[in-house]
């Protein structure tokens, strides 16, 4: 131990002290699989672990198996640095936080794009969900709601990057005064946000805060009044629609299984999803066999 | 006069009562902290949750002996990283530093503390965390970078600073006759300070140790970046583990009834471990 | 101390110790060591930051487009303010408190050392956790710049109070003895002739909480929150300048904006650093 710490600080100080940027290596199938995983309770696990069927059970009920060495963060970007920088690493985020530093897998032979997720090919994706407080006669957000329904607000979640809901409702703005607490999700944020934004030019009346936490958050705070919109990036607990929260689907979100560029691997399966979640795959060659 | 009197008085009072606050803000964060976390506690029971190795919150399973771990592997590497550099830095800033440049460099340290720790994370995450996986693969030890030695390392930066200060200022405390002394028997500029000055300085050293040790115990946002925050015991520093804090502030949002209370359980454990380290440093600086 | 060696003599005399050749070499890695890395720290940050700053990221209003900084600055600033409104009164009078009137050994004195200590060691995170128990939930301010600054005064109290402490105890007592010998009551002592006396210490004090405040983060998502709009009032929610960049960067959506904020903060940094060098260069010559 000592001596390896030993070679470990002199290589620190060499690279640090040369600059030298250790070539990369050939890719390597038999490496383990480095999986990262989000937070337990985010909106994007617990719709991923569902999907991939992530799940087993302990003690009668049924839980995310996810590995425990799985390498956890609560961070898209966080996740899409790691996955960029390691080889062997793979990840999951919303499809409309994808960019070009990592690549996005084929899921049984289908590309994740709105297009599959339309038609029902690319099958790996959760509802954005929002819930007005119970009860509320809050003007601005209800008028806000109805925008987001309409073909205008709509036109913006396809701009985003998410899938527009089939049923559009066209929509005249009251425009009333006030203002509408919005808060929830991390995921949905960004949306909401752009949202907000093109609300704002229909209705100047109103003011919008957004509040960025996260779906839990969300849909208590909307509860007890302390939001008046709260954001889900999942479905909604059986628990939290007995409260009185009414989910409206706002858009569909693609989730997307990345890799490292470097990494061949093109397609995975379900299965192969699976397996490496469960911590069952440790390396390449075993989940490409 | 009776009335500057009774202004005396009041004032005094004034000062007080403002004396008073910081009492009670203490009793108030111990209060309202023990209150929320010791419901979860009575109920997974204390050593199923001091002891326990599983953290599974969606099915109650609350045990985070791991998470302890962690933070001990973590403060312990920041520490070994962190506090030799700082104290031979600080030896330099003392007894080497050419006069010119001594002013720039203290204001540089000075800007290292005061450089908020998202920053210092993102450093970690885009720059040493590459470094370490490399080395890991380098060494076959495998990993994704994200593990205790980059932590380690990140934090020992990050405590850089306090150790750095409270180093010097102790250092500058020992009489200069000391040096004086020991050189007048001809011992060379090393041996002066290393046999001679930085013994005298022994208490204040260890005390920016233990300051150190406290920074890094409780840093959050930058080890949430680098660590990898995995809820399992680690068995060798090229894998990932969690803290205390990271376990709080990663679930803290998601976190509902005793899945709540357990996180707020384990801002207790942590405010336990920092008191401890108090009482320590008081313990140092009452024996000095 | 300092005297001029030329290199061949300093050889020949490490030449008999190796162990102080090998001191000597440690001592000077660790300060180029240590240098380096916040030099490269500072370089990296600039170079991935400046090129994205513009003037749209001062733009009055935050839109998606701009990911502007001024709400966020202007948040910034009120919540220093408004933490310092509480904090300053409440530390410096303490530290009176501590220094004048109660006795140097007295057992109150100690309480209040080791509490102020115990403060000082607190980790942000926990005063995050407390700060919404009790400001947010318990006293229902709800998430606003008013629970965050609140939570913030308790954070700062113990670096106010001990810096204050220390700048009245290095008051002579000469100044305190010849004010009483003029007639002079004891709180007016204090207010005309040690506190003034004081002012340098107690400004470093408050301009090192001014620096804990702007790079605070932990504790301020949980009591401040994180709208990204100018504040309507103190009791509305805003996102400090460390949090603009945490939030930017965490969707991974603004990466570039995230690093232009902390150009931002950095600049902020090296701004308060300047001041109180400046001030303490001032009223050491004067």
């Amino acid at each position: 131990m000592k001596i390896k710490s030993l070679a470990a600080a002199v290589f620190m100080l060499c690279t640090l002290f040369s600059g030298i940027d250790s070539a990369r290596a050939e890719w390597n199938a038999s490496s383990p699989v480095s999986v990262i995983s989000r937070e337990d309770g985010s909106g994007t696990r617990g719709a991923f672990v569902e999907l991939f069927g992530v799940l087993g059970e302990i003690k009668g009920k049924k839980a995310d198996l996810t590995t425990l060495d799985a390498q956890i963060t609560n961070s898209t970007s966080v996740m899409m640095t790691t996955v960029a920088g390691d080889a062997y690493g793979i990840g999951y985020i919303s499809l409309g936080a994808l960019n070009d530093k990592v690549k996005a897998v084929k899921i049984n032979g289908a590309e994740p794009s709105i297009e599959n997720i339309q038609n029902g090919s690319y099958t790996v994706s959760r509802p954005f969900n929002i819930a007005a407080a119970p009860n509320t006669d809050n003007a601005v957000a209800l008028d806000f709601i109805a925008f987001i329904l309409s073909p205008k607000g709509q036109e913006v979640v396809k701009a985003g990057g998410y899938i527009p809901v089939a049923e559009q409702k066209e929509f005249s703005s009251a425009k009333p005064e006030g203002k509408a607490v919005v808060g929830g999700s991390s995921s949905v944020s960004p949306i909401m946000e752009k949202l907000a934004e093109a609300y704002k030019t229909v209705n100047p009346n109103a003011k919008l805060e957004l509040q960025v936490t996260d779906s839990t958050t969300g849909m208590i705070s909307a509860l007890n009044g302390n939001y008046d919109i709260g954001l889900a990036s999942r479905e909604l607990k059986a628990k939290e629609i007995e409260q009185g929260l009414k989910p409206v689907v706002i858009a569909t979100d693609g989730i997307a299984v990345i890799v490292n560029k470097n990494n061949p691997v093109e397609n995975l399966t379900n299965e192969q999803v699976r397996e490496i979640y469960l911590g069952n795959a440790k390396t390449w060659d075993e989940v490409s066999k | 006069m009776i009335r500057q009197a009774w202004n005396e008085k009041i004032m005094q009072g004034v000062f007080f009562v403002a004396a008073c606050t910081s009492v009670l803000a203490v009793a108030f964060i111990c209060i309202f902290l023990f209150h929320n976390g010791t419901l979860a506690l009575s109920e997974i029971g204390i050593w199923d949750f001091l002891s326990g190795t599983v953290w599974r919150p969606n099915i109650e399973i609350f045990g985070i002996f791991p998470m302890i771990v962690g933070s001990v592997y973590i403060t312990a590497g920041a520490v070994l990283t962190g506090v030799p550099i700082g104290i031979f830095t600080a030896v330099f800033m003392a007894f080497y530093c050419p006069k010119k440049l001594y002013r720039p460099l203290k204001a540089s340290t000075d800007i290292l503390a005061g450089i908020p720790s998202v920053v210092y994370g993102f450093f970690g995450l885009v720059v040493i965390v590459p470094l370490i996986r490399d080395l890991g693969q380098f060494l076959g030890m495998g990993g994704n970078g994200n593990n205790i030695l980059t932590a380690s390392i990140l934090l020992g930066i990050m405590i850089l600073p306090t150790v750095i200060s409270v180093t010097e200022a102790s250092l500058r405390a020992v009489p200069s006759l000391y040096y004086e002394g020991a050189a007048a028997l001809g011992a060379t500029h090393e041996q002066c300070i290393f046999k001679v000055v930085v013994p005298a300085a022994k208490s204040g050293i260890l005390a920016a140790a233990v300051l150190g040790m406290g920074r890094a115990v409780g840093e959050t946002m930058a080890v949430i970046m680098v660590a990898g925050n995995q809820a399992r015991i680690p068995s060798d520093i090229f894998q990932g583990v969690r803290t205390l804090t990271a376990n709080v502030v990663i679930e803290m949002g998601y976190a509902a009834d005793l899945h709540r209370d357990a996180l707020i359980a384990t801002g207790v454990v942590l405010f336990a471990f920092i008191l401890i380290i108090n009482l320590f440093l008081a313990y140092l600086s009452r024996s000095k | 101390m300092k005297t001029m060696m030329n290199v061949q003599q300093k050889f020949l005399s490490y030449k008999n110790c190796p162990g102080s050749a090998m001191l000597r070499i440690m001592v000077l890695l660790s300060a180029v060591l240590t240098f380096g890395v916040l030099l490269f720290l500072i370089l990296h940050i600039v170079v991935q930051g400046l090129p994205h700053i513009s003037l749209s990221t001062f733009a009055w209003n935050y839109t998606t487009e701009n990911a502007s900084v001024t709400p966020a600055i202007i948040n910034t600033l009120v919540i220093t303010l408004l933490s310092l409104c509480f904090a300053a009164p409440l530390g410096i009078f303490s530290a009176i408190y501590l220094v004048e009137y109660a006795g140097k050994k007295s057992r109150f004195v100690e309480i209040i050392r080791i509490t102020t200590v115990t403060l000082a060691g607190i980790p942000s995170i926990i005063y995050g956790l407390f700060g919404m128990l009790f400001f947010v939930v318990s006293c229902g301010l709800g998430f606003s710049l008013l629970a965050g600054s609140l939570t913030l005064t308790i954070m700062i109290l113990p670096l106010i109070i001990r810096t204050t402490e220390e700048a009245l105890l290095a008051v002579p007592d000469i100044f305190r003895e010849g004010s009483y010998g003029l007639g002079a009551g004891k709180l007016r002592t204090i207010f005309r002739i040690v506190l003034p006396a004081a002012v340098p210490g107690i400004l470093a004090g408050i301009i090192l909480s001014v620096g804990r405040i702007a790079g605070e983060t932990a504790a301020l998502v949980y009591t401040a929150g994180t709208v990204a709009q100018l504040p309507g009032s103190v009791m509305s929610s805003g996102r400090s300048l460390a949090i603009h960049m945490f939030t930017l960067a965490n969707e991974g959506l603004y990466m570039e904006q995230a690093y232009a904020t902390a150009v931002i903060l950095l600049l902020f940094v090296v701004l308060i650093n300047a001041f109180s060098y400046y001030l303490a260069k001032k009223f050491v010559y004067a």
